[in-house]
């Protein structure tokens, strides 16, 4: 466990804990079970999207079109309601298209920056506003609500296990599968590899290009996954609901220690970066702070936290002394 | 079964523009080191890359490993026919642990969804580990080992893979001389196990010391492969390069004048400490030293881009500050830093436009506008004066040969009109015809009144250039030598020793150091 | 002949502006072309602040937040009983402030420009809200609504002849200042700029500023036009300013750019948006056509240079 948390997990772990503190005196609400539960479950799509985006993000790139890949699946998912029966098996075979859907997408990214070598933010532009038009074209912006969901859906949306919401184990499942990848399959390690060092990669034989097209395809299977999760905690597809959501996500994978440069990122880290950003969120609102200052807040802190983040590794470099100097 | 674990035949290889191998040979037996030796540009590096399955060869090439002839299209053909190769930035990645580093790639060839065998990782790492008696960490990452301890898990790596054949591209340009020592160990042993090694390198008393055998490239063509015990150096410097080689001594032409600049307790820690020299009119002075001694750090700091603890600046005998690069172009202060690609130029920018670029300034117009008439006059007077070759001025720099990248950066910084140059590594990547005519300029510049210093660890150049000698060790001047008392077994021995003339056993071993040849 | 990146660009626009003619019914209308020149300036203004981040290798996410921002300063004067000028400038105040914000983090800390934007993106739009309460400000002066509405001499928009000009104070300020030649050069090989004794933080600094004073500009027309000022004023354009600059030839990487390509991409958007409009497609198919355009831009780059790769090679094969 020392391995696993080492000094940046540490710090942010530690701003939390004092966020919390200081959340505890203000409101006695704060501390409840209840409101923890609340807190994650309302962040669960926001956890599966930046676990998928810190993959991308390990390797150097970036992806913007997250949330119009998960807002298409979701579109989908509503349309595909109509077709499906009424019953557990639709449930289960949501699981299986809407990965799908989102898979072909991310391929589609992963394509066009790998093979095609066209920057990622630059793909990802082209394809956020591709998709977001189409999904926009056909839905007409109109909310999908829950009435013509099958009530098997409902159903499933509602489950508790244990008094936990269903969807907090759909992220429990998606973070520790995405850290069992990072941790101990040859295409995590990889991932990780070319991240640190694409040059050398190359030369012990790792194809990073194969690596690159695998991280956008899991990024587009975690979006069909988040999508489920957005339509089971909205109970509703809003074809505007997720707008901007792309840069919270890389906000999120940011705080929690992942390198824009690549190389460094964890799923607990992000995890924890996430919990930051829910926790700043929710604490607001139980402080009663005005919601409009809460995105001041935020910005802030992540301003604060780069700039931190950059200072300590700079400092750091300086330290290591290049030249032993005769006393 | 044959005598060669390698034998590569009829080696070619065309760049667009560029012949870079013509048929060339390479053959190494089994359990011999053998060094591959060539100037700058020989093709050294691209055989190599050949062998590795990085770039492909013009058809017609033949590979045989161990007698039986083979197919090298990419890594891992190599790697299965047991080669490894340390290239001499490392194929390291600095976010693992060592224990992964010296693993990886073992698997590459197996399903991407192959569960890691941490403990099998672990155990491979601190058997090679322990195969080199070196004593590292496998839990670390790589980033927190020195250069030489990356060096070790590289070869580390070799080893786990189980080489046959362990290529060293330069293995020594970044160490210090003791571990310089510990590595001809290491090659010895690894040798004497049966494993081939292939040393380049082109510190000629270096592949004395450490090679049976050699080969050498000139111009993209093979010349031959030798044993070495029957051949000295002048001959082998001679076949490097065709003819024999020694620099035209710049004799001073002007009496030297009055001091123009002081430096005075330059200290930085971790850099240097308690440097003070000063430099007179008309004068070359050479600062020399190990790779890692300071020098580099030092310049900078004059540059103003290394900001140093404590220290003062004269020029003229007027204290100056020099805070920043831009500060130092203002009081007349340049420096031409050896990594020319990175740090020298803008290479997709055009000549024009490097030339100008430390006095735009200066080229502005009435209307505060840069005029581009006397931009492109700037730049054609350089290029005519330097002899720039294509005389292109909207070249892009990256177009033109080392020699002549070299010669836009001074023109860059000609044009600045400085008072003092501080030129790194002058005539580093660049070949014998442009070497001298940069140290005749040298020679020029200093005659017309500007204070040169000159940054070098080749110790042929430094005698031919300076006037007087500055050498560095371990972060301070350990020694000065006027230029009729210097010579090279002095020069190394402050080098190494500050001066002191005991242990000089270590110092022929360790004058390896610093680049005897060319 | 060997046609330049930005000519290509421009015989695009023609192409489509042509095309877009034949086809598109009343798109030749004087109604149709004054209308496209109404809505132009605002986006293009836009387009060639993140033009000029981008030649130094950044990106200012936060530069459509600085335009809301800048427009509620303005909107706070005009509605207090200020006049149009003091409500410029202290429009133009506000936007600087915020470039100098980001100018900061960005050159004097060296965070990298990508991630000091997302967080000031959030932050200013925070201030937004806390200064609006998520409402929207509205009312100006008639004055104020001749910015963005007027016609100069009765014929041309008032806002496309403010748009043409700095268009052109932005084409000298980068081809002919030293500060602009900086840019490019930072842009290329910042080290080497640095050791070339370039200040690269003032230059970085000044960027910053240029880019949100041309922010500035945008959200006076953008406040004017529409009478109203909003959070989400312009915000539809930061993803499309950074496809319009892309596809105008500006490297992404930094180093190459030029005002008058990302003025044709800019053109070329506006003829779309406007063309399918007429032939009575959603506006949302709007997006798709210029997502399309821009991948397909840069994947025809990518084959090209393959293709010449591939030629230059079997050239010197068989020259060898």
């Amino acid at each position: 466990m020392k391995e696993l948390l080492k000094q940046k997990e540490i710090s942010i772990l530690a701003i939390i804990l004092l966020i919390g503190a200081v959340l505890s005196f203000v409101s006695p609400v704060f501390l409840t079970v209840g409101n923890f539960l609340d807190i994650i479950e309302g962040n669960v799509v926001l956890g599966i999207l930046a676990i998928g985006m810190t993959l991308i993000i390990i390797t150097s790139d970036i992806d913007v079109s997250v949330a119009a890949v998960t807002t298409a699946v979701a579109v989908s998912i509503g349309y595909l309601f109509t077709y499906l029966p009424d019953s557990w098996i639709s449930v289960l075979l949501l699981f299986l298209i809407a990965p799908v859907i989102g898979l072909v997408m991310g391929l589609v990214n992963g394509l066009l920056v790998s093979i095609i070598e066209i920057p990622a933010i630059v793909v990802t532009l082209g394809t956020l506003n591709i998709i977001a038009g189409i999904v926009l074209y056909i839905t007409n912006g109109n909310y999908i609500n829950s009435t013509s969901f099958p009530t098997s859906f409902m159903e499933f949306a509602n489950y508790e296990l244990l008094g936990i919401p269903i969807l907090i184990y759909l992220l429990a499942i998606v973070a520790i599968g995405t850290w069992y990848i990072l941790k101990h399959t040859l295409i995590g390690r990889s991932v990780l590899a070319i991240g640190g060092n694409t040059q050398s990669s190359v030369r012990v034989g790792i194809d990073y290009k194969k690596v690159k097209l695998f991280v956008f395809a899991y990024m587009g299977v975690l979006a069909g996954i988040a999508a489920i999760a957005q339509t089971a905690y909205t109970k509703a597809v809003d074809p505007n609901g997720m707008l901007g959501l792309e840069l919270t996500v890389i906000a999120a994978v940011v705080l929690g220690g992942a390198n824009i440069h690549g190389g460094r990122g964890s799923v607990h880290g992000t995890l924890l970066g996430v919990l930051l950003l829910a926790i700043m969120q929710n604490g607001m609102i139980l402080a009663r702070i005005d919601t409009y200052w809460q995105n001041v807040v935020t910005g802030a802190i992540i301003v604060i936290a780069v700039s931190y983040d950059h200072i300590s590794y700079k400092r750091s470099q300086d330290k290591l002394a290049k030249i032993e100097v005769e006393a | 079964m044959s005598d060669y674990i390698l034998q590569m035949k009829n080696i070619s290889k065309t760049f667009p523009g560029v012949k870079a191998l013509d048929n060339v040979e390479l053959e190494v037996k089994k359990g011999e080191v053998h060094a591959l030796i060539g100037e700058n540009g020989a093709g050294k590096s691209t055989l190599i890359k050949i062998l590795a399955g990085i770039h492909k060869p013009d058809p017609g090439a033949k590979f045989y490993f161990e007698g039986e002839e083979a197919k090298i299209n990419k890594p891992i053909d190599a790697t299965l026919k047991g080669v490894s190769i340390i290239y001499q930035d490392l194929s390291l990645f600095p976010n693992l642990s060592v224990a992964e580093n010296i693993y990886i790639g073992q698997d590459s060839n197996k399903k991407p969804w192959k569960k890691i065998n941490w403990k099998n990782i672990k155990k491979t790492a601190e058997r090679a580990l322990e195969e080199l008696e070196v004593d590292i960490d496998p839990n670390t990452t790589v980033e927190r080992l020195s250069i030489a301890q990356q060096q070790l898990v590289e070869i580390a790596r070799a080893l786990a893979f189980e080489a046959k054949l362990i290529v060293m591209d330069e293995p020594t340009s970044a160490l210090s001389s003791s571990e310089v020592e510990k590595l001809y160990k290491v090659v010895d042993k690894l040798s004497s196990r049966g494993i081939s090694i292939i040393f380049i390198s082109h510190k000629l008393k270096e592949l004395f010391r450490v090679s049976d055998r050699f080969t050498v490239l000139r111009d993209g063509k093979y010349v031959g492969s030798y044993q070495t015990e029957e051949i000295d150096e002048a001959k082998l410097i001679n076949l490097m390069v065709g003819r024999d080689v020694s620099y035209e001594k710049n004799e001073k032409e002007v009496e030297t004048g009055e001091i123009i600049f002081q430096v005075s307790n330059f200290s930085k820690q971790g850099n240097f400490k308690d440097i003070s020299f000063s430099l007179k009119k008309g004068e070359v002075l050479g600062i020399t030293g190990l790779v890692g001694s300071g020098r580099t750090e030092l310049a900078q700091a004059i540059f103003g881009v290394n900001k140093p603890d404590s220290g003062e600046l004269k020029i003229y005998g007027n204290y100056v500050q020099i805070r920043s690069s831009a500060d130092a172009v203002k009081k007349g202060v340049a420096y031409i830093p050896e990594a020319r690609q990175t740090q020298g130029l803008v290479l997709e920018q055009s000549i024009i436009n490097n030339i100008s670029l430390p006095i735009l300034n200066r080229m502005r117009n009435k209307l505060k506008l840069i005029d581009r008439k006397s931009e492109v006059q700037l730049a054609e007077q350089y290029i005519k004066s330097l002899d720039v070759r294509p005389a292109l001025p909207d070249l892009p720099a990256s177009k033109l040969s080392g020699g002549n990248q070299q010669k836009v950066v001074i023109g860059k910084w000609l044009s600045a009109q400085p008072k003092i140059l501080i030129i790194d590594e002058p005539t580093n990547g660049i070949d014998i015809g442009a070497k001298t005519e940069i140290h005749k300029l040298l020679r020029r510049l200093a005659n017309d009144g500007i204070g040169v210093i000159m940054i070098s660890s080749e110790l042929p150049e430094i005698l031919a250039v300076s006037d007087r000698v500055l050498v560095m060790r371990h972060g301070r001047i350990s020694g000065e030598l006027g230029i009729k008392e210097a010579t090279q077994e002095k020069i190394m021995s402050y080098a190494l020793n500050s001066g002191k003339k005991d242990d000089s056993s270590d110092v022929l071993h360790e004058s390896n150091q610093v680049s005897q040849g060319v | 002949m060997k046609l330049s990146k930005e000519s290509i660009l421009g015989l695009i626009a023609l192409g489509t502006f042509l095309l877009l003619a034949l086809i598109a019914p009343g798109f030749l209308s004087s109604n149709n072309i004054t209308s496209m020149m109404f809505q132009l300036p605002e986006f293009g203004l836009i387009a060639l602040a993140m033009m000029v981040v981008i030649v130094t290798g950044g990106i200012d996410l936060s530069i459509t937040y600085i335009a809301a921002l800048s427009g509620v300063g303005a909107a706070l004067m005009l509605t207090n009983g200020y006049g149009i000028l003091p409500a410029i400038i202290v429009a133009i105040f506000f936007a600087l402030a915020c470039g100098a914000f980001n100018g900061f983090v960005i050159s004097k800390i060296g965070v990298s420009p990508i991630l000091v934007t997302l967080g000031t993106m959030v932050l200013f739009e925070g201030i937004i809200l806390a200064i609006t309460k998520g409402n929207s400000i509205s009312g100006f002066s008639d004055g104020y609504s001749l910015i963005g509405n007027g016609y100069y001499l009765g014929l041309v928009p008032l806002s496309i002849v403010i748009f043409v000009l700095f268009a052109i104070i932005t084409a000298i300020l980068l081809s002919k200042t030293s500060w602009g030649r900086s840019v490019y050069m930072y842009g290329s090989n910042e080290t080497a700029t640095l050791f070339s004794g370039v200040k690269n933080s003032r230059v970085l600094m000044k960027v910053y500023l240029y880019a949100s004073l041309l922010a500035a500009i945008s959200a006076i027309i953008m406040t004017s036009r529409y009478n109203s000022v909003k959070v989400d004023l312009g915000s539809s354009y930061l993803l499309q300013s950074v496809a319009a600059a892309v596809l105008g030839g500006t490297n992404i990487h930094g180093g190459y750019g030029k005002v008058i390509g990302t003025v044709y991409a800019v053109m070329i958007f506006q003829f779309i948006r406007n063309g399918l409009n007429l032939l009575g497609f959603h506006s949302s198919l709007v997006d798709v056509v210029i997502g399309a355009i821009l991948i397909l831009v840069l994947a025809m780059n990518f084959f090209s240079d393959k293709f010449k790769k591939v030629a230059e090679t079997r050239k010197a094969e068989k020259a060898a």
